[in-house]
């Protein structure tokens, strides 16, 4: 079985916007709708504070929320635990929405471009009228994984079948892979590091992971 | 053009459902606690006719909400996909059974009048339990709002029903005795609900939810207990039924506010937290 | 040699074509872009540039605007003029489309009336200025128009747009003195430990910064990070030390002082003695003791226990004490100050004295850091420092020595600018981790020559140092008489004479004296025609309202525009040139190269129109050659780019593709030619590829050594010293020049000439800001909040402030969009995040929102970025602050290198309260 996965490493990220940026080209979505963004999260009070970058977005969870609520199956989540939306038969409930303990989607009501008013050429060549009103969310760039796989390429690994957030992240801090393959560099990373997952306690088994600190000695061996 | 965005990581509105969704569980609820009064107050003929199909529009008014909230209203039907796990087809499946029971029993055989009961009180639990799976909204998904729905549904139908009894001249006492159960019910579900929310609720929210708990226990409990009682005690005198109507409408009307506080006001997100932080590149 | 494979085709319609992406100095960042039907839709890493890139080939945020830069709506698609002759902010220009042939038909007259006239007016200024953005960025798009500059003849390029005051002024010049670094970096691949005094490598070091420092931090590295506000860098830190604003040099200071206090084995004494002049003898008048004969310096042998010229043959320096030596004391203008048996005592033992005085105990008064903080950090900084260890770095042996000291701006420029460099260099002299690998290092020269190597421009100097162009202050040689209107040339030796040394010039002094020419320099004219590209100095420089005032004067103003903005508004002639995606050029890249570009390949990169241009835009090549034909400059302008000018010689390696000089070529040819050669130039002339070979692949490298990275081992090949810590030499600049400047009665600059030490003091840095609240009028405790500013990333040069998903993204990090004030301070004043806020300074205010956080001093506030937009579009409906329209001009506060810093004395209020 494979399980994609993501990884951030907390200690690695600088809060650049690259990958937000780069999802928002990949996926052509309209402005404003963040699939992948950072969080600049501050915690503490002056003088002792810390400051973190956290990146957010879609959590493909083992047991989504926004699966079960979703009444007209719209939402599904594939072997490979990839959560998707259909966008024919999703209806703009926004109950997937609200039911996303990680604010994970978005629904944009009517076509919005850069500049208001009419598309530029960008933005007209790739505007997806399927995708207004609907709920759409990170989908982990699933279409390159599909097309990279099917070539024999390696998610996480070859940048062709890897999603566009992990292939524009400057400082490394996304990583991509199978968690069912041991030696996968998710895999690996999650053994040599320390990890939560958001929210862990509502039991929603996200398949994103956060580094923070490497792994005690004894853990690691 | 300025674009607007909401993000974490604290927590912030959610802006899904407006209050048209509002308006789906305000009237929703009420509309069937006043179908379920309808059958309660063992009413026959017009007195039972107006509250049942009264319920029922209030209802229709709530899905005619929500209908216009959708994205894509014209794949509503695709609302009925998943009955396995998804309340809200759950709702949307009930909701036909329940009008053609309430139109039946209201023109046809008494039968269907507590079969219409039995739907609208599953009508309602679908609504509780609707929000209650919204898990990204830490006031919606404790375990107690299932039953604040229905106490709350309960609570507003049977005021609904009071209020309509004192321009039909009904017999009321029945249904204020259980107007009494349902406010009390449903404030002390409410305390429980709160009191189990705790400090998980952002401070915006919470402050909307106790403003319209405090609304609740005076405006939406007390008095219209208050109210029961002294129509209770002056029962023979003229305007006792008005009584009853003011103590009908307190309990609706302070009830739907919760409700719409609940759904529009106290609907934060959980944000993000950091059970750890990163270190980077040595340990203090 | 390394050229990628040829890049994956994808899917239909669509193909992947290189480029590079340098809109900002960090770059170039090595991209694809994904064209669909002609149409570009993604920018994407160029991955087959992995392998080479420091950055893993990764692209910064910036460049994924290029797509909506390229089909902006609001740009200017085809020349244009100016049809209301009265110019002012709030006179509409009246701009109408004009014909290319019209319009350069229009420049072209001008300049050929002005070469007519003499290209330089009566004050002796060229009559042509030109103002392109920083640190040369502008060149990686302009294609050949530096040809038609260089054929044209003198231009001032000293009207800066922010140069000098926003960037690291000292630490450029100072820098480049002491060992060839323009810029500085930590040795991050290796380092351990970082003091890092404001810089924001996270947000300015680009790709690689980021890269290699996160890679730095899972290896271990602490960096501490000493700011007035929790930077995205103080974020990504271990340590985060709040100081108190323009006070670091009192921190550094004590550091220094801390580790002199430490056994002396802590330090690398070797290093000290042998490779720097801390064993120099200083005479009683504070210079050099020399030998009476050969002038050289002196050291103390300890061996023969006498003197000895510094570079005799075998001697064993003492590196501290006093010692008596027959020798000569030579003052400024040669004079002997005195000769005979003198007293000298180690530059290092009075640098030791000196730094005394510095105690951890001084700094806190000053600096607000507690002394056990200062304490440990000098000692984890010595505990780092692995003295005495080497590492073989491509299989040479060096010394190992990974600590580092970094400034950001505000810390390396203005007042207290030269203080800190000289600490921070000391700080790496100290324990010898100047120019090894760990260590500080510098990137690359700019007014040195050669700019591709700078071992190269290791030259051997006077008294064992490097040599360095110091523009001269002996009576002979100093020129009065400036070349442009900054006096760079007068003013400030450091700034050397060189392509650079315009804009590393005191270029607010331009727009200054405009309107009061100082004593003794020729009055500051207007210039008849002043070119702009790629800035926007009504924005981007200080005091914006002033400068737009003076904008307004210009008689003629040739703007090149990708959009309407400020600075074009006074523009006369808008000629829109091809886009980043639109138009070619080749440029070098690879070896190293600020701000942490530290490659192990070097070569080349080819620019390429990715799609059509968008309405009637040109290629700059293009541009330029019609200019310079049209100006009668062909065959100058040609020549320049066979002599390299457009990237690299055509004359290379045994091959010649020089263009022929009494024709116009197309921009085709001249790219094909600097194409054909720069493979030759890569692959020594074994390979020989045109354009069509370059629009396929894209780049073209050849390995290059880490050992390049250090100019340590060039030093020592040369038998070199660094000039440190003593600074003897500007001692004499600086008395050299105060005496030219009071012979020609200018007084004006004499505040200046006292940051000529040879051992730098601490002053009241901050207190200048309330001597120049004073000077104003204006009570300095009114204006109790010191507000800084802060690199945005995401919008910092290239025009992308109008960028829709610039904004989008950078108002996800926190300050972009509003002024950041401190929690405290904010509850203090009533103000709640998102409020609106008032800014003021004497006679100016300006408003925006309340970010209300707790990373940041409660009496500091951040404004990050430059906004106050109000004709750029999209940018102009923004609403942020920004600094610099708040920040004067100021004598007082500029340095004697010319610069001044980005910190403004301010008031806060909610905006409608009552003060």
């Amino acid at each position: 079985m494979t399980r994609w996965a993501m990884v951030a490493d907390l200690r690695r990220c600088v809060g650049c916007q690259t990958c937000t940026a780069a999802c928002r080209h990949a996926n052509a979505t309209p402005p404003g709708v963040q699939w992948r963004r950072v969080l600049d999260v501050e915690v503490g009070e002056f003088p002792d504070v810390k400051r973190v970058f956290l990146p957010v977005g879609c959590q493909h969870c083992d047991e989504p929320p926004c699966l079960d609520v979703c009444p007209t199956t719209a939402t599904r989540k594939r072997d490979d635990g990839i959560v998707t939306v259909d966008y024919d038969l999703c209806l703009g409930c926004g109950y997937c929405a609200v039911a996303c303990p990680y604010q994970a989607r978005h629904r944009t009501p009517r076509a919005v471009f850069a500049y208001g008013g009419a598309p530029a050429k960008h933005e007209a060549k790739r505007h997806d009228p399927a995708r207004i009103a609907v709920a759409t969310k990170c989908t982990f760039c699933v279409e390159r994984i599909d097309s990279g796989t099917a070539q024999g390429l390696t998610p996480g690994v070859d940048p062709e079948a890897t999603p566009a957030c992990v292939n524009s992240c400057l400082s490394g801090a996304l990583a991509f892979g199978d968690l069912d393959d041991p030696g996968s560099n998710v895999s690996q990373l999650l053994r040599e590091n320390r990890h939560f997952r958001m929210h862990a306690e509502l039991g929603t088994g996200p398949g994103f992971y956060y580094l923070w600190d490497k792994a005690l000695p004894e853990a690691a061996q | 053009m300025t674009i607007a965005y909401a993000y974490g990581p604290n927590p912030w509105p959610q802006s899904f459902w407006d209050a048209r969704a509002a308006a789906n569980f305000v009237c929703g609820g009420a509309g069937a606690g006043l179908v379920v009064a309808a059958a309660l107050s063992g009413a026959r003929g017009t007195a039972l006719v107006v509250p049942l199909l009264a319920g029922l529009a209030i209802v229709a008014c709530g899905l005619a909400a929500v209908f216009a909230e959708i994205g894509r209203p014209l794949r509503a039907a695709n609302v009925v996909r998943n009955p396995a796990t998804s309340w809200m087809t759950r709702e949307a499946i009930v909701a036909p059974l329940l009008f053609a029971c309430g139109v039946a029993g209201a023109f046809g055989s008494l039968a269907f009048v507590a079969t219409a009961a039995a739907l609208a009180l599953a009508f309602v639990y679908c609504q509780g339990r609707m929000v209650h799976a919204a898990r990204g909204i830490p006031a919606w998904r404790a375990p107690q709002v299932p039953w604040l729905f229905v106490a709350t549904g309960m609570a507003e139908g049977l005021g609904l029903w009071l209020a309509l009894a004192a321009f039909l001249e009904l017999r009321s006492a029945r249904v204020a005795g259980w107007l009494g159960v349902a406010i009390i019910a449903r404030y002390v579900i409410f305390r429980i609900y709160r009191r189990g929310l705790g400090r998980a609720l952002a401070a915006a929210p919470a402050r909307a939810l106790d403003a319209a708990g405090r609304a609740l226990l005076w405006g939406g409990t007390l008095a219209p207990l208050v109210l029961l009682a002294i129509a209770a005690a002056v029962r023979t005198q003229p305007w006792a039924p008005w009584l009853l109507l003011a103590a009908g409408l307190c309990a609706a009307l302070f009830g739907a506010w919760l409700k719409a506080t609940l759904v529009l006001r106290a609907g934060h997100t959980q944000g993000y937290t950091l059970p750890a932080l990163p270190v980077r590149g040595t340990r203090a | 040699m390394n050229a990628p494979n040829e890049l994956a085709a994808v899917a239909g319609s669509a193909r992947r074509v290189p480029t590079y992406c340098y809109q900002c100095v960090a770059g170039p960042d090595l991209l694809t872009v994904k064209v669909v039907d002609g149409i570009a839709t993604e920018v994407e890493p160029n991955f087959c540039a992995a392998g080479i890139h420091p950055g893993h080939g990764k692209v910064c945020v910036k460049a994924y605007g290029l797509v909506q830069k390229t089909y902006h709506p609001n740009r200017v698609s085809s020349p244009m003029k100016r049809t209301n002759p009265r110019k002012g902010r709030h006179e509409d220009p009246g701009f109408v489309p004009i014909s290319w042939d019209e319009a350069l038909s229009i420049v072209a007259d001008k300049l050929n009336a002005i070469r007519a006239q003499g290209l330089l007016d009566e004050s002796g200024y060229p009559r042509v200025a030109a103002s392109f953005g920083g640190a040369g960025t502008p060149q990686a798009y302009m294609g050949t128009f530096p040809a038609f500059l260089a054929a044209f003849g003198p231009m001032d390029m000293g009207f800066g747009s922010g140069q000098g005051v926003k960037c690291y002024h000292s630490e450029h010049l100072y820098g480049e003195y002491w060992h060839r670094a323009f810029i500085v970096a930590p040795d991050t691949p290796r380092t351990e430990y970082i003091i890092s005094c404001g810089m924001n490598i996270e947000a300015s070091g680009g790709v690689a910064g980021v890269a290699r420092h996160a890679d730095a931090r899972i290896r271990g590295l602490k960096r501490v990070q000493v700011e007035p506000h929790l930077s995205v860098t103080g974020a990504c830190s271990a340590e985060w030390i709040p100081i108190r604003p323009k006070t670091d040099a009192a921190f550094l200071f004590a550091l220094m002082h801390v580790m002199l206090a430490a056994p002396r084995e802590r330090l690398d004494i070797a290093f000290l003695a042998g490779h720097t002049a801390s064993p120099y003898l200083v005479g009683p008048h504070g210079y050099f003791l020399r030998d009476p004969a050969s002038r050289k310096p002196l050291l103390h042998d300890t061996r023969s226990g006498a003197a000895a010229p510094f570079d005799a043959p075998g001697a064993t320096p003492a590196l501290e004490g006093r010692y008596e030596a027959d020798a000569i004391e030579i003052g400024p203008d040669d004079e002997v100050l005195a000769q005979g048996r003198l007293q000298g005592t180690t530059a290092f033992t009075l640098y030791a004295e000196h730094m005394a005085q510095y105690t951890p105990e001084w700094a806190q008064g000053v600096c607000e850091v507690p002394a056990a903080t200062i304490r440990r950090i000098a000692n984890e900084y010595l505990d780092h420092a692995r003295v005495g260890e080497t590492i073989v770095v491509d299989g040479v042996t060096l010394p190992f020595r990974p600590v580092a000291v970094t400034l950001g701006k505000t810390v390396n420029n203005g007042w207290g600018g030269y203080e800190c460099v000289w600490a921070r260099t000391m700080l790496a002299a100290l324990v010898g981790a100047l120019e090894v690998p760990g260590g500080t290092i510098g990137t690359t020269v700019r007014l040195n020559r050669t700019y591709n190597d700078r071992h190269k421009s290791v030259k051997a100097g006077l008294d064992g140092f490097m040599d360095y162009p110091l523009n001269p202050t002996d009576k002979a040689r100093w020129k009065p008489k400036p070349n442009i209107r900054n006096a760079y040339r007068t003013m400030v030796p450091l700034a050397a004479d060189g392509p650079w040394s315009q804009a590393l010039g005191p270029t607010h002094f331009s727009w200054m004296f405009l309107d009061e020419t100082p004593k003794g320099l020729p009055r500051v004219t207007l210039p008849d025609l002043w070119i702009v590209y790629r800035t926007n100095p009504a924005i981007s420089f200080w005091d914006t309202p002033g400068l737009q005032e003076k904008m307004a004067r210009f008689p003629f103003v040739v703007a090149f525009a990708f959009t309407r903005d400020e600075t074009n508004h006074y523009a006369d002639i808008l000629l829109p040139e091809a886009g980043d995606l639109e138009s070619l050029q080749l440029i070098r890249i690879g070896g190293t190269k600020y701000v942490e570009q530290f490659w192990d390949h070097a070569g080349f990169a080819l620019r390429q129109p990715v799609v059509a241009p968008e309405g009637d835009v040109r290629d700059f090549t293009d541009i330029a050659t019609e200019l310079a034909r049209r100006c009668g400059l062909t065959d100058k302008y040609v020549d320049a780019i066979n002599r390299g000018i457009a990237c690299v010689p055509l004359k290379v390696a045994g091959h010649d593709f020089s263009l022929p000089a009494n024709q116009s070529p197309s921009c085709e040819a001249v790219w094909d030619a600097v194409c054909k050669a720069a493979s030759a130039e890569v692959s020594e002339g074994r390979e020989v590829h045109g354009l069509d070979w370059w629009r396929e692949h894209g780049t073209m490298t050849h390995p290059y050594s880490q050992v390049e990275w250090f100019l340590y081992p060039t030093l020592e090949r040369m038998n070199l010293r660094f000039e440190l810590p003593y600074q003897e030499r500007l001692q004499r600049v600086g008395a050299e020049l105060g005496r030219r400047l009071h012979e020609h009665d200018m007084r004006w600059w004499d505040t200046q000439l006292l940051e000529y030490r040879a051992l730098p003091e601490w002053h009241d840095f901050p207190g200048l800001w309330d001597e120049a609240l004073r000077d104003a009028g204006a009570e300095p405790s009114d204006y109790p909040l010191w507000l800084l500013t802060a690199r945005s990333m995401q919008y910092a040069w290239g025009g992308n402030m109008a960028m829709q998903l610039m904004k989008e993204v950078a108002d996800n990090v926190t300050g972009h969009r509003g002024v950041i004030v401190n929690a405290s301070t904010a509850r203090r004043l009533g103000i709640e995040d998102g409020d609106e806020i008032e800014l003021s300074v004497p006679h100016r205010t300006t408003r925006g929102r309340a970010v209300v956080r707790e990373g940041i001093r409660p009496d500091t506030l951040l404004a990050i970025g430059q906004f106050e937009h109000w004709v750029t579009p999209f940018a102009k409906d923004i609403g942020n602050a920004s600094l610099n329209s708040l920040a004067a001009m100021s004598l007082k506060l500029t340095d004697s290198t010319g610069s001044g810093c980005d910190v403004v004395r301010v008031r806060l209020a909610r905006a409608g309260a009552k003060s």
